[in-house]
């Protein structure tokens, strides 16, 4: 319904579905979780992921996974859910745990069976003060199910701190090219990065151009 | 392969007049297509389907433009002609842009097979040009061809979809080809001083290389079971040298606006 009271047809949802984005700056650093992009499917996430958070800021290497397929928790979910082993052993009676109706998830239906371990990329957020990053790429985990890989992560991160985390499908992570990642980060190296403060502001245009500054 | 010894030129003073000449409008066409591109382009901004996709487009108008800018900077050293006088102060009948180049955005699918023709055209382009005799192109054609494959990448994900998602996609596809296939013939036909620069390998031969594009371009689409249009090499549409229906006039007016408005104008 409108404000005014006209019936409005019933909308779908006509976006693309979301993907995240990791981008690794250098070889000696972790992939990052930087943002999303809409896309149609996976070679266009890459190549919006690309376009969106690499064109200036140095990059060597990009993954995308499909939202849908990367299960999260706060702290404060984490908390919630006064973790104990049992607890996390994906027996289906926490909704919460993993509840994104993936393949990993539904397979939480039969423990104790036949399960396929699958692997889990771990996104740690482990710090609020970053704004460009959300988390870091941290371990690869396995698990018949979200939850079991939860458990095998936390026990792996120990005492670190953890604000919020993910846990990405890794079959469903796609990953840029390494054989043509010069056309796709190269251009970069080569060109000044601005942050947006460098630019001078109708405020700030006089005194800049006083100074010898402007543009 | 000609294996003739070619003399290699560094420098405009190493190139005899007639030669220089040549270069010099080739590369002002080399410039003007980037520009009427870019900025074709550019258009886009604010207006593209999606948020992601009107930064993708913002950033090819972006590259395409800072290509012209290389190869204004090239016609500078041969000639002294100021690049910002060359794009913002000459008139449509002085631009040397093909007309695939200057036609209106239209739609999406429009744009991006326009953007696909062009990048298979710079995709076979460019690796020649970065062999050529005389270095300066060559350094501004190794310099560009890597952000050009990328858009390559980016147009031809975009060829693909549409002629394979709905009905009104491939349709809006097969229009824009109907539209675009008898540009392309004036993208690639040579100039007046063209072969003089062939003989001397500055330029690829300019046959060869209407091959391979109309070649690469007719894989893609025959792949996605479009058939592509026999005619092309035939057509005299689309020409260098064709600026009379005013498309390219209407679109520099809008371009040139700001900077005609105050020729004197040192900052702005």
């Amino acid at each position: 319904m409108t404000s005014d009271g006209v019936p409005v047809a019933a909308t779908t949802d006509t976006q693309w579905p979301r993907w995240e984005v990791f981008k690794q700056d250098s070889e000696r650093k972790p992939h990052q979780a930087v943002g999303s992009v809409h896309a149609a499917d996976a070679e266009h996430a890459l190549l919006m992921a690309r376009t969106v958070f690499a064109r200036r800021p140095n990059a060597v290497s990009m993954w995308v996974a499909p939202a849908d397929r990367i299960h999260s928790w706060t702290a404060e979910e984490l908390a919630g859910l006064n973790v104990t082993p049992a607890d996390l052993a994906g027996n289906g009676t926490r909704g919460s745990l993993g509840s994104h109706g993936s393949a990993a998830a539904a397979s939480s239906a039969a423990p104790g069976a036949n399960v396929r371990l699958a692997s889990f990329l771990v996104v740690v957020k482990s710090s609020n003060r970053r704004s460009m990053t959300f988390g870091d790429v941290r371990i690869e985990v396995q698990g018949a199910t979200p939850a079991s890989a939860l458990r095998s992560a936390l026990a792996r991160l120990g005492e670190e701190p953890v604000l919020a985390i993910w846990l990405v499908e890794a079959a469903a992570v796609v990953r840029s090219d390494p054989e043509v990642a010069d056309p796709w980060f190269g251009p970069a190296v080569d060109k000044t990065y601005k942050q947006q403060s460098v630019y001078s502001s109708v405020a700030t245009a006089k005194r800049d151009t006083e100074r010898g500054m402007g543009r | 392969m000609t294996q003739r010894t070619r003399l290699v030129s560094t420098s405009p003073t190493d190139l005899p007049p007639h030669l220089l000449t040549a270069l010099a409008q080739r590369v002002t066409a080399f410039a003007d297509d980037e520009l009427v591109l870019g900025h074709r382009n550019s258009e886009w901004t604010g207006h593209a389907p999606i948020l992601e996709e009107d930064i993708a487009i913002a950033n090819v108008a972006q590259d395409e433009i800072g290509h012209a800018v290389l190869w204004y900077g090239v016609v500078n050293a041969l000639t002294g002609e100021d690049p910002d006088k060359l794009a913002y102060f000459r008139t449509a009948e002085q631009f040397h842009s093909a007309q695939l180049a200057d036609r209106p955005k239209g739609d999406w699918a429009f744009t991006m097979l326009r953007q696909f023709m062009f990048d298979a055209y710079e995709a076979e382009l460019l690796p020649r040009l970065a062999q050529s005799t005389y270095t300066p192109v060559a350094e501004v054609a190794t310099k560009i061809q890597r952000e050009e494959l990328f858009h390559l990448r980016h147009s031809q994900v975009w060829v693909v979809r549409l002629a394979r998602g709905t009905d009104e996609s491939r349709r809006r596809l097969l229009k824009a080809l109907d539209s675009l296939w008898p540009l392309l013939s004036g993208l690639l036909e040579p100039l007046p001083g063209d072969s003089l620069l062939v003989e001397q390998g500055i330029l690829p031969d300019s046959a060869e290389l209407s091959e391979a594009v109309t070649h690469r371009i007719a894989v893609v689409l025959t792949d996605c079971g479009i058939a592509v249009p026999a005619d092309a090499a035939s057509s005299a549409a689309g020409s260098r040298s064709n600026r009379t229906d005013g498309v390219l006039a209407e679109m520099l007016a809008e371009m040139q606006g700001v900077a005609r408005s105050d020729p004197e104008a040192e900052s702005w």
